[in-house]
């Protein structure tokens, strides 16, 4: 029988937090189309590395396999990306995985990325309804609008974004590119909107919008291809004019619908 | 009386809405999924949402939406509730709207609309061909403000084991894992709603997304909740094969001008573009004039099984036929489609801009599911409640496309309310129920995870799931033949044979995917003898359901619900009459 | 660690003051100083006189205080807290933008360094008191002229680049565009601050003085 083409895979281990850190090597069996996960898949059928070790299968987070649920990223040759899309005709052999380093490892490729859904609700990413009941459809959009909103609502959190952006670290508390971006998605929204203020507000917090330097490696890495730079300098320009009109008014800011009631003589 | 305690298992867009409607209603939710909910399965549905809103001119109706949907069906869903959530759909399209979904647009700033399957009109309001990943997202961000009002409380990466039933088998709570630290906990509950996704994992290669293991069901089966039609698997037309799933490439393709054809010499290896029209076989439009390329999935995946298999005109070298959208034009297809577009770009490479997409069937959706009654999405087990794609009450024997995003948001606005009514009005909450039913519970749940880490053999799980999964798509999918369904309920008796003798390579108590997979494929061995018998037994060819020795729809003897019920280790199918009370069965032509 | 921000602090308003004190008044400085430097260029005799000029500007002290030296001290020590809270990784992703965040960066540290030394011998080693004859003196060092040509070359660089950081953060510059607009505006402007600069340290070193006839 002709010898199975291999290749190898070197994966950065952790049994735990606490645990030292192990690299293991792995001999893979090459099928075209192959993907990253099917190779763990192929580790886990026969977790033995290549020096003939038995090993447990790698811990690692997956789920829909097609790029849309965000689930399965990891440093793959050092590169922030998803491990379902993440060819192995195209990618550098020997390949090397390794967790995500900006966030609390749980074990082997297994982060917990739960911070960005934790920013998500204090950003106040939602659009305030009254309720589910029947009142009635929404409000009319614009199809231009819709194009430039539906990009942004793409946004599958799986965190490549910071990972890569050099002001996510432990000196900061940078909430990140992909929180940004849904911050400009909802205040962009009508109804989104009249959270507006209070999501600029926090955007002027610690992490906030000031935090970006520039480094634009967000938009680079981001999966789904969101102009996550034009998000940035875009709520840089909301929040900039959010504050200066705080700051003349040495107060809170009334938005521009306040100022017209108080001409109308009604009071809040 | 005290503040009524609702559980809800599984966040997608079921889970999400029953969670939204419990929170409104003013009792706190705790929530439970195995992902974090943003991640749930859902966001793999493409194409789009059905709603008759009739914005096109064409005379849509509610009504015409109902009569497709049981047609489309082959007439074995119950009508009522079935013409309520048609009714319900575009009163919900409006709820989506007005929660910020980006849906395309008109040039008036109106949803626009699109064709799909089973349909004659422009039904589906549509996101880009992200729609399901739009839709969950909405709902995910209104439970994530009622989470800051403290209204929800998520436990994500935890998964369900097993509900916690008193003397009386009246449901009392959950017993869940947390995937991290493997604790096994019991946590009470006047009312638990199960919205826990569809079995795909049972098949392997599938559409589905790797939770969709159907363990939930599978657990809750085992402990007295009927199983209904698990028969009825239906297999998308269109996908991309691929080892460790195959992509769904979306109906929308074929609602915005899609094309599927076939070279109509056998072993043509010219590629697809220079093959001139009148050598290409469109099999789908010149055997169904009237609905073209938009036939139901199950006569669409049948008509490419008998072009490929019976009429051996597959594209060289693998079994395949063309989705071709290279005539229309581009800007479109950007706009309206980029989604699937990218996926079918990143898995396979060429631009289907460019070059016609080589797509095979592949298993897609269970129209069966948990067995609930009419009208408050409850199940035979007081207390428990279900929605979404794990029960089976909606789409008959076939699902048409877009239908389902409507029946789990329908389903999830239904079984909340229904639950919490049902926890107001129990005389005796789960607070009057002894600690021990707990305690006994979750000491059960613990020796079952502790005997297989124990166990000792040579089995592994991903084998046995892989064999799973070869045998069920090979005998219980498109074609089934008697004889094969047979040889797989010994393959069946085989693969549990084995898996009492599974060793697990990881015996850690530290986020143990191994342990937490074999717990998941124990419960699959059991689903997938339902289905297979459930087949086995209906000697008929419905909807997805086709015997070729029995190639006939056979009302007399087969419109009935099949009701799978767990005795000891024993599968019993029992039927029932189907309420067709609105619309009388006719024969099913496309 | 990504944190969890929801109410404004005091590092928005620290953060946009250290952007514009860059562009004014120490970019509008560093303007007016190429230019006065730029009479060596036409002869010493007007290079002396401009700096004669400049001397005896009314208020110097506290004008030099507050239009150069304040700005100068807080934005290089707020600059060296940013510095401190970012971890480059060009290396492994060596994209054009990520080198110009680092380069930001490491010419700020320099920048800080040079600054001192430059101002030391410049301003206070000469009591204030800047002539063509001191100044090439000081150049006929090579040590000094190498590192002069470093500053002149890291400041027009932060410069430049900071007008497009600057158009980036204050929302000048959204679309990609606008920011790349805003990028070639930031490369123009550095490229001549770097000539002119670059001419000016020629001018001393070499007794150069192009612009002395009439054209």
């Amino acid at each position: 029988m002709m010898a199975d083409k291999t290749f190898i895979l070197r994966i950065k281990r952790q049994a735990a937090p606490q645990e030292r850190v192990v690299w293991e090597e792995f001999e893979i069996r090459y099928r075209p189309h192959l993907n990253i996960i099917t190779c763990l898949r192929d580790i886990a059928e026969k977790p033995i590395t290549r020096a003939g070790d038995g090993t447990t299968p790698i811990s690692y987070d997956a789920n829909c396999l097609e790029e849309i649920c965000g689930a399965c990223a990891m440093l793959i040759n050092g590169y922030p990306r998803q491990a379902c899309s993440a060819l192995v005709d195209n990618l550098e052999k020997p390949i090397r995985l390794e967790p995500l380093t900006k966030f609390p490892l749980i074990r082997d490729l297994q982060v917990d990325r739960s911070i960005m859904f934790e920013n998500l609700k204090r950003m106040k990413c939602w659009v305030p309804i009254d309720g589910t009941y029947a009142i009635g459809p929404g409000p009319r959009m614009s199809p231009e609008q819709q194009q430039i909103g539906y990009p942004m609502a793409r946004c599958i959190t799986c965190g490549n974004c910071l990972e890569i952006c050099p002001k996510v670290n432990d000196h900061t508390q940078f909430v990140g590119a992909a929180i940004i971006n849904q911050v400009r998605l909802f205040n962009m929204h009508p109804t989104g909107n009249m959270h507006a203020r209070e999501r600029l507000e926090a955007m002027m917090g610690p992490g906030g919008i000031q935090d970006c330097d520039n480094a634009m490696n967000c938009v680079k890495v981001c999966p789904k291809s969101i102009p996550l730079t034009e998000s940035n300098n875009e709520i840089n320009r909301q929040v900039l004019k959010h504050a200066v009109w705080d700051w003349l008014n040495f107060s809170e800011g009334p938005t521009e619908r306040d100022e017209e009631w108080k001409r109308l003589g009604i009071q809040k | 009386m005290k503040e009524p305690k609702i559980i809800v298992v599984g966040g997608g867009l079921a889970g999400l809405m029953a969670t939204i409607r419990v929170a409104e209603s003013g009792v706190p939710v705790q929530l439970f999924s195995i992902v974090p909910v943003k991640r749930s399965h859902s966001v793999c549905a493409q194409g789009g949402i059905n709603a008759a809103k009739n914005l096109k001119g064409e005379g849509d109706s509610t009504w015409i939406h109902f009569d497709d949907t049981i047609y489309g069906g082959d007439f074995i869903a119950n009508q009522p509730i079935v013409k309520s959530m048609c009714e319900a759909a575009p009163a919900i399209i409006d709820l989506l709207d007005r929660m910020g979904v980006m849906f395309n647009r008109t040039p008036e700033g109106l949803l626009d609309f699109r064709r799909f399957g089973g349909t004659l009109y422009h039904r589906t309001a549509f996101a880009g061909a992200t729609t399901g990943q739009q839709l969950l997202y909405a709902l995910d961000e209104q439970v994530r403000r009622f989470e800051s009002e403290d209204k929800v409380q998520k436990f994500e990466g935890w998964t369900f084991l097993s509900a916690v039933l008193d003397e009386n088998r009246i449901c009392r709570g959950i017993c869940a894992m947390d995937l991290k630290t493997m604790e096994v906990r019991t946590f009470p509950a006047d009312a638990v709603i199960f919205c826990t996704g569809g079995i795909g994992a049972i098949f392997r290669q599938t559409t589905n997304s790797v939770v969709c293991t159907g363990t939930a069901q599978s657990a809750l089966f085992q402990q007295g909740a009927y199983y209904a039609n698990g028969e009825f698997i239906q297999v998308h037309p269109t996908a991309i094969p691929g080892e460790d799933k195959c992509r769904l490439m979306s109906e929308s393709l074929r609602g915005e001008g899609g094309r599927v054809w076939v070279p109509r010499n056998a072993g043509d290896t010219r590629p697809a573009r220079s093959i001139p029209e009148k050598e290409r076989f469109y099999f789908l439009e010149e055997w169904y004039p009237k609905y073209g390329n938009l036939v139901p999935r199950d006569v669409a995946t049948r008509a490419i099984y008998k072009v490929v298999f019976e009429e051996k005109l597959s594209l060289a070298g693998m079994n395949a036929v063309y989705l071709d959208l290279t005539h229309l034009p581009r800007e479109m297809l950007d706009r309206k489609l980029e989604g699937v577009l990218e996926i079918y770009q990143k898995f396979v490479g060429p631009d289907p801009r460019e070059e016609p997409m080589k797509v095979f069937p592949a298993m897609h959706y269970t129209m069966g599911g948990l067995w609930i009654d009419n009208e408050r999405q409850a199940t035979n087990i007081p207390g428990i409640f279900t929605a979404g794609e794990c029960e089976y009450q909606y789409h008959g024997a076939n699902r048409l496309g877009a239908n389902s995003l409507v029946s789990c948001i329908y389903g999830g606005m239904v079984a909340g309310p229904a639950a919490v009514k049902y926890a107001r009005n129990l005389e005796k909450g789960c607070d009057a129920t002894p600690e021990s039913v707990f305690y006994a519970e979750a000491s059960r749940q613990r020796e079952a995870n502790d005997s297989l880490l124990n166990q000792q053999g040579f089995e592994n799980p991903i084998t046995i799931w892989k064999e799973l999964g070869a045998w069920m798509t090979e005998h219980v999918t498109v074609v089934r033949v008697n004889a094969n369904l047979q040889k797989t309920l010994a393959k069946l008796d085989e693969l549990d044979d084995r898996f009492s003798r599974v060793n697990l390579a990881d015996r850690t108590q530290w986020s143990n995917q191994t342990l937490q997979f074999t717990r998941e494929l124990g419960n699959m061995l059991i689903l997938a003898r339902v289905i297979t018998l459930g087949a086995l037994a209906r000697n008929e060819t419905r909807g997805a359901h086709f015997k070729p020795e029995f190639p006939e729809r056979d009302d007399k003897n087969w419109l009935k619900t099949t009701k799978a019920s767990y005795n000891g280790g024993k599968i019993k199918l029992e039927y029932e009459p189907v309420d067709i009370s609105l619309l009388p069965p006719r024969s099913r032509k496309y | 660690m990504p944190g969890t921000a929801s109410k404004p602090d005091s590092s928005y308003f620290w953060d946009k003051l250290h952007s514009l004190s860059g562009i004014i008044p120490i970019g509008a400085f560093l303007a007016e100083h190429f230019w006065s430097n730029s009479y060596v260029l036409v002869s010493p005799e007007r290079y002396n006189s401009t700096a004669a000029g400049l001397e005896q500007i009314p208020w110097r002290i506290p004008v030099e205080f507050l239009f150069i030296w304040l700005p100068i001290v807080f934005h290089g020590c707020y600059g060296l807290d940013i510095w401190w809270r970012g971890k480059a990784n060009v290396l492994g992703h060596p994209w054009m933008s990520n080198w110009m965040y680092v380069l930001q960066r490491w010419t700020g540290i320099v920048l800080f360094a040079y600054i001192i030394w430059h101002v030391w011998i410049e301003r206070f080693a000469t009591h204030g008191r800047s002539t063509f004859a001191g100044v090439a003196h000081d150049f006929a060092n090579p040590y000094y002229t190498a590192f002069y040509v470093i500053g002149v070359l890291a400041a027009s660089f932060h410069l430049g680049n900071g007008l497009f950081n600057f158009c980036c953060k204050w929302g000048i510059a959204v679309t990609p565009r606008a920011q790349r607009a805003a990028g070639f505006f930031g490369a123009f402007v550095g490229v001549i601050f770097s000539v002119a600069g670059l001419l000016i340290v020629a001018g001393f070193v070499y007794n150069w003085h192009p612009f002395s006839g009439y054209l």
